[in-house]
């Protein structure tokens, strides 16, 4: 049994608490005013970069490949194929810009689908944010850190940032977001000349690859009955809202829905206890 | 109506900015004056995770029943069976992402092999 942490409130007063220890980055893990020397901060820096390595920048990477393709059958240059993933940075939002532009779609309408494609990237965020934020970060910072955050940084963070000390949270992070863009701007870039060279099964299996590792990173961070149930809702009330619903829509209908059920469910669950 | 109107070499360009990138990074900035004064461990911090974990599993889901050119010539049955297979390879491999990848993907890439249009 691992020993039940305090909630960070009372860990925030124990660290003002007499006889309470200096110095010591695992004693002050909940100070947001720590701020780390620059070599810690590259130190952590490089951790985030490792941890993007050790999987997460391939996955993304691969699995924005087929943007390139979508850019060039839609008229783009290469080097606006590569700045959708550095400044769009939301694979369904680069996919569906690329592919209405193609379509031909009047330039509100592919505003508005890309916008609505991307409502899911401020529950991400604020569910992001307050891990990484201490009292004197700086709005700049905060803003990047945002414009970071996508599915795969977003269930990486959700997965990672928790277990790490506060201060060195923003380092790890922006090694882990660093290196997860560049390496998938590079890659939106070979996707772009790949294009048509692929055998049709590979292209099949590519495209699978970015659902199938969201999926299972999102399950590998959840942490309770709620984010299992959140799942499941998202699972079962999908085909639904998408016939019932459809027209750009059905995502906002179906988070109201199930995300606020699988909340309900759980706040009832915490409040019987 | 076309994206690329005015100057040929700017107009992609433009066009990404003003209708791709400025949609979406307006949610990225609005949760950033947002996210100040949110208790990590408050109730509507618990609701975002919610919602955001719903929105995930929703658009998966959108991409295997309603699949892109490549995917669809994998039949629908093939696609449904590739995400079982990888949980199932996920929770046997004690929630390893990797086993969910290679199970998933060995499953796609077979069915498109043999059914493949």
């Amino acid at each position: 049994m691992q020993p039940k942490p305090l909630p960070i409130r009372d860990r925030r007063n124990a660290k003002n608490a007499p006889g309470a220890t200096e110095g010591a980055l695992s004693e002050n893990r909940d100070d947001p005013d720590d701020t780390l020397d620059e070599g810690a901060f590259a130190r952590w820096f490089c951790a985030g970069a490792r941890a993007a390595f050790s999987g997460p920048a391939f996955y993304v990477a691969l699995s924005l490949m087929g943007v390139g393709g979508l850019a060039r059958a839609a008229g783009f240059p290469i080097g606006a194929a590569m700045l959708s993933t550095l400044l769009v940075w939301a694979g369904p939002g680069q996919l569906l810009f690329f592919g209405a532009v193609a379509a031909k779609t009047a330039p509100p309408a592919i505003a508005l689908a890309v916008s609505l494609s991307s409502v899911r990237l401020l529950p991400m965020c604020l569910s992001v944010l307050p891990m990484l934020r201490g009292r004197k970060t700086r709005l700049a910072t905060l803003l990047a850190a945002s414009h970071c955050i996508a599915v795969t940084v977003w269930a990486e963070s959700l997965r990672r940032l928790p277990d790490l000390a506060r201060p060195t949270r923003l380092p790890f992070f922006f090694g882990l977001a660093t290196v997860c863009i560049v390496l998938t701007t590079l890659s939106t870039a070979l996707g772009f000349w790949l294009t048509g060279s692929l055998p049709a099964p590979l292209g099949a299996g590519l495209m699978m690859l970015s659902p199938i590792y969201f999926l299972a990173t999102t399950a590998r961070s959840a942490r309770s009955g709620a984010d299992w149930l959140s799942m499941l809702f998202g699972a079962v009330l999908a085909p639904l809202t998408q016939s019932w619903i459809g027209g750009g829509l059905d995502l906002p209908a179906l988070a109201l829905i199930g995300g606020g059920g699988a909340w309900l469910v759980g706040y009832f669950a915490r409040r019987s206890r | 109506m076309s994206v690329f109107t005015g100057d040929p070499t700017l107009a992609p360009y433009l066009a990404l900015i003003v209708l791709g990138f400025l949609p979406s990074e307006i949610w990225r900035v609005i949760a950033v004056f947002f996210a100040r004064g949110i208790d990590e461990e408050s109730e509507i911090f618990l609701f975002v995770r919610s919602v955001a974990t719903v929105l995930l599993v929703g658009v998966v889901v959108k991409i295997v029943l309603i699949p892109s050119h490549e995917l669809a010539i994998v039949p629908v049955w093939a696609r449904v069976a590739g995400i079982a297979a990888a949980a199932v390879a996920f929770f046997a491999a004690r929630r390893s992402v990797f086993a969910a990848i290679l199970a998933g993907e060995a499953v796609i890439v077979w069915a498109a092999w043999h059914w493949g249009g």
